[in-house]
């Protein structure tokens, strides 16, 4: 009875210091909310509905078209998406300078990504500042298949 | 007004409550006068549950869309099959399966034992009142709403936008992903698992209350066909993943299938326990109704997970008002479960065996059962904790850079010290204790020395994953542990297993050879399970994102790794019935509009006048007008939503619903000879050539490794509601350790056809384990052996 006792008593030890472990690491690693969602791709976004109307207000004002890109904590090929097509230096210059960015949480956002259609991540939804949808990309493309799309989305808002 | 289905569900409520009632009396105040309606009572219960069961599918079947429930999970143009698999689609339906096989538990148990004991007695009145309280869930989320209780129907009809009888024309349709045989078998299974276990966690409280012995042998057969039915479910869901939703393996730690797979682990541990405990009632006599309490409180757990909607997962297919009560439940059954343990605790110190030192069977064996407690724990924590920090902090964390890899990397170190106490304790005998200890410590050496090779990325976690460089210290630590690790274990335990099945063979009694089969068969089985989950998941060999294009067909494109990939056929079809898909000349509908009446009809096109309006008060309910012209001439359709509606003129569009004439609209003053009414989702952007609800393009292709085609098959893409479902190929062309060749396809797009190839290996180790784990399970349950050492 004592080993058992003692068994008992290590386990829940290295049970608890797991439990203690993990949740301090995600607290000082893992975290994936801050308050402008930098983490995305280094980019800086607006997020949620919201977000959306003030993205509205400074496109009619810069004549820039918006970047809606839905995303989800659990969707791997989010991250992927965003290191390899958003990260990519040609695109991010584009997106920085010629666009009005917004951030959509796919399990947040929910009425947003319902209004548009938007019913699985990553996707990338190219407004007007009316709010009319130019161009819908949907699913991780690469940065080859990306690029031509930002180019040509607002290359067509500012010939308007 | 009550519906009939309620009407059934309240009666059930009554008859049960006098059938707890008959036996509390009974138990309380030793009277008898209602102990004659037991029985009866519980068999009535059993019998209007089934008939609510019954009267639900029926429903279905008819596809009665006055009831909120099938109109949101059925559609009248899907197969028969998928529409009587709606029944458990939702949160509302499964309550009532599950409330259902409880009584059919509580029924056998009354039967079987007409609670001549105590501890029958007591079991039943746990039983009855676990049962009752799903029935009030079932009747608060019940299945059998009628569709006038909704607000802004009982709304539309008082201000006579719509006719008093109004009868959606179609249903919502099933969730994309849920429309195939694997989604009709999984649900069910789970649920019906998470029922079985009500009769062992009831014998276990009462034994905890009372110490009435005999409450294993009379919760034993029931546990196992939870085990066994909560297994198959679990394994269902990861053929799902695997073959529906193009995961490119079976097990990924959702959220989801993590939680049904805690319970599963200790009421793994507590077969275990149970099978000691009831040799000797000394023996773990807390350890063992402990575990089938937290087996139970961690199925509720699993069911809240399930809707929540709170955990991100694959599984969010709804959310559930009742996720309070269930909690309540789960916080009640945690504090009874465990003061009763610690009480016991306290009374059964005394009387404790002694201490024979830390090598014997006993004390090996509990550290496999601690190691069942810990595997369920980190896979409890990994799901649990960043929802905690979510809720109370606000914050959105991740257990590790990629989501996988904290529950490989804490998993893989006590699943090998459970393989060497499982190798240690199958053949323990105490005269040759000191040779088998020898024995144990040579493997335990030799897993420890293949953690160390640099071996050629065959490490618990993959290094050369983006992810690999972002995770912390301790996690590339444990995953630079070589796999080669697994090795030793595995073969200790199958060596193990052989000496086991021997030593039950040279019995003479039948039933103990064809339990010792079955045992032989389940362990087998954990080890190709385990081998063949950590090859598969290794060794993958995957190129992702190839985009052959359309025009590309019939040439072998190369993709890259030496693999080439030949597109033979690109087509699509819609795999709802025809008839109402195809959509109707709005021609026909104008010049026989009495025809189409009452029925549901879809047309198609250009959309050439709009009128909107809303209403003023509160709730605001906005309403669209559209007219819609396919070119033989032109029809008003009509839609509601609680949220703005965007059509623009110019765009094309179907519109699906019930046909109404000389329909007046007070808000924007106007009578419309023809209107279609069409719920919000009905009024999509129709697409080309495409029609209907569910629409599946398939790509017949070959794949070669150099010359050598290496496997053919055809992989598919299914859109419809919700969402979309890849049915990825499947070829298992090159045999049972190589693998399979897997091709994920995403649905055309740009002109090109997005694939992703895969080459998994021995992951049909994996489906032969699971076949084992069931025959074996069922060969252990038809061996039923008495009880030994108990009175």
């Amino acid at each position: 009875m004592k080993t058992k006792k003692l068994t008992t008593i290590f386990v829940l030890i290295l049970i608890l210091a797991i439990a203690v472990g993990t949740y301090n690491i995600s607290l000082s690693d893992f975290r994936l909310s801050d308050s402008n969602y930098s983490y995305l791709a280094g980019l800086t976004w607006y997020r949620s509905a919201p977000g959306l109307e003030k993205g509205f207000e400074q496109a009619s004002l810069e004549n820039k078209p918006i970047a809606v890109y839905f995303w989800a904590i659990w969707c791997q090929y989010c991250a992927k998406f965003q290191s390899d097509t958003l990260g990519n230096p040609q695109v991010k210059k584009i997106l920085q300078d010629d666009y009005v960015l917004v951030a959509m949480d796919l399990d947040i956002d929910r009425d947003v990504s319902g209004k548009y259609g938007v019913s699985y991540p990553p996707y990338v939804l190219f407004l007007d500042s009316k709010g009319n949808v130019i161009e819908r990309v949907a699913g991780a493309v690469d940065a080859g298949t990306f690029l031509p799309i930002v180019t040509q989305v607002r290359d067509q808002v500012r010939s308007k | 007004m009550i519906t009939f289905g309620n009407q059934i569900l309240y009666a059930t409520l009554v008859v049960s409550a006098i059938a707890l009632l008959g036996l509390l009396l009974k138990e309380f105040k030793k009277s008898e006068i209602f102990s004659k309606f037991v029985t009866p009572a519980i068999l009535l219960s059993a019998g209007l549950l089934t008939f609510a069961y019954l009267l639900l599918t029926y429903y279905f079947a008819v596809s009665d869309f006055t009831y909120e429930y099938v109109w949101e999970y059925s559609s009248t143009d899907l197969p028969m099959i998928y529409k009587l698999s709606g029944t458990w689609a939702g949160q509302p339906g499964t309550y009532l399966l599950w409330v259902w096989v409880i009584f059919l538990s509580s029924a056998w148990l009354a039967i079987t034992t007409k609670h001549s004991t105590p501890l029958e007695r007591r079991t039943q009145i746990i039983t009855l009142i676990i049962g009752i309280y799903f029935i009030v869930l079932t009747l608060i989320q019940t299945p059998f709403k009628s569709i006038y209780e909704l607000p802004n129907i009982a709304d539309m009809i008082a201000r006579g936008d719509l006719p008093a009888n109004f009868v959606p024309a179609a249903g919502n349709g099933l969730n994309a992903l849920l429309v195939n045989i694997w989604m009709i078998l999984h649900p069910p299974l789970m649920f019906i698992g998470y029922a079985g276990m009500t009769i062992p966690f009831a014998a276990a409280i009462v034994y905890l209350i009372t110490k009435d012995e005999g409450w294993e042998e009379l919760g034993r057969q029931w546990a196992r066909f939870t085990w066994l039915i909560l297994g198959m479910g679990i394994a269902v869901g990861g053929v799902w993943a695997y073959f529906i939703l193009g995961w490119g393996g079976f097990w990924a730690w959702d959220p989801v299938e993590t939680a049904s797979f805690i319970p599963w682990l200790t009421l793994t541990g507590y077969l275990h326990a149970a099978a000691l405990h009831r040799k000797n009632k000394n023996t773990f006599a807390i350890a063992t109704p402990m575990l089938s309490a937290v087996s139970f409180i961690l199925i509720i757990y699993a069911a809240i997970v399930v809707r929540s909607g709170l955990f991100n997962s694959v599984h969010a297919f709804g959310e559930a008002s009742t996720g309070t009560l269930l909690l309540l439940s789960i916080g009640l059954t945690t504090l009874v479960s465990l003061g009763l343990g610690i009480k016991r605790y306290f009374e059964e110190a005394e009387t404790a065996e002694e201490d024979r030192g830390f090598w014997n069977k006993t004390n090996v064996f509990y550290i496999t059962l601690l190691m069942f407690v810990v595997l369920a724990f980190i896979s409890f924590w990994g799901i649990t904790y960043p929802v905690f920090i979510q809720i109370t902090q606000g914050l959105k964390v991740n257990v590790a850079s990629d989501t996988k890899n904290f529950f490989n990397v804490w998993s893989y170190p006590f699943t090998l010290i459970l393989l060497l106490a499982l190798g240690f304790c199958l053949n323990y005998k105490e005269p040759e204790k000191e040779k088998q200890k020898k024995t144990l410590f040579i493997v335990a050496a030799l897993t420890i020395l293949t953690m160390l090779p640099r071996t050629d990325n065959f490490y618990v976690l993959d290094h050369n994953s983006p992810f690999w460089v972002r995770e912390p210290g301790i996690y590339k630590l444990i995953g630079s542990i070589s796999v080669l690790s697994i090795f030793p274990p595995l073969i200790y335990v199958t060596a193990s297993v052989i000496e086991y099945l021997n030593g039950y063979m040279s019995s003479t009694n039948l039933r103990v050879r064809i339990k010792g089969i079955g045992m032989t068969m389940i362990h087998i089985a954990v080890v190709l399970i385990i081998f063949g989950s950590v090859v598969s998941s290794i060794r993958t060999t995957s190129i992702e994102r190839i985009n052959i294009p359309i025009g590309a067909q019939g040439q072998i494109f190369d993709v890259g790794d030496g693999y080439g990939i030949r597109v033979l056929e690109l087509s699509s079809r819609s795999l709802t019935e025809s008839s109402s898909a195809g959509g109707t000349k709005i021609s026909d509908v104008l010049s026989n509009p009495g025809g189409f009446s009452g029925e549901n009809i879809q047309v198609k096109g250009k959309v050439v006048e709009v009128l909107k309006t809303q209403t003023e008060t509160p709730p605001i309910t906005y309403t669209a007008y559209i007219r819609l012209d396919d070119g033989t001439g032109s029809i008003w359709a009509a839609t509601q939503s609680a949220e703005p509606i965007s059509i623009e003129e110019g765009s094309t569009r179907s519109a699906k619903g019930f046909l109404m004439s000389q329909f007046k609209s007070s808000s924007i003053n106007r009578t419309f000879d023809l209107v279609i009414f069409s719920r919000p989702d009905d009024v999509g952007e129709a697409a080309g050539t495409e029609s209907g609800n569910y629409n599946v393009q398939s790509v017949k292709l070959e794949v070669y490794q150099g010359n050598n085609k290496i496997g053919s098959g055809t992989a598919e893409y299914l859109q419809g509601k919700g969402g979309s479902g890849t049915f990825p190929m499947v070829s298992p062309s090159l045999g049972l350790l190589a693998g399979d060749v897997y091709v994920i396809f995403q649905g055309t797009g740009g002109g090109s056809i997005p694939l992703t190839l895969k080459i998994i290996p021995a992951v049909d180790l994996a489906w032969i384990g699971i076949i084992l784990f069931a025959v074996g399970i069922i060969l252990i349950m038809s061996a039923k052996t008495k009880a030994r050492g108990t009175g």
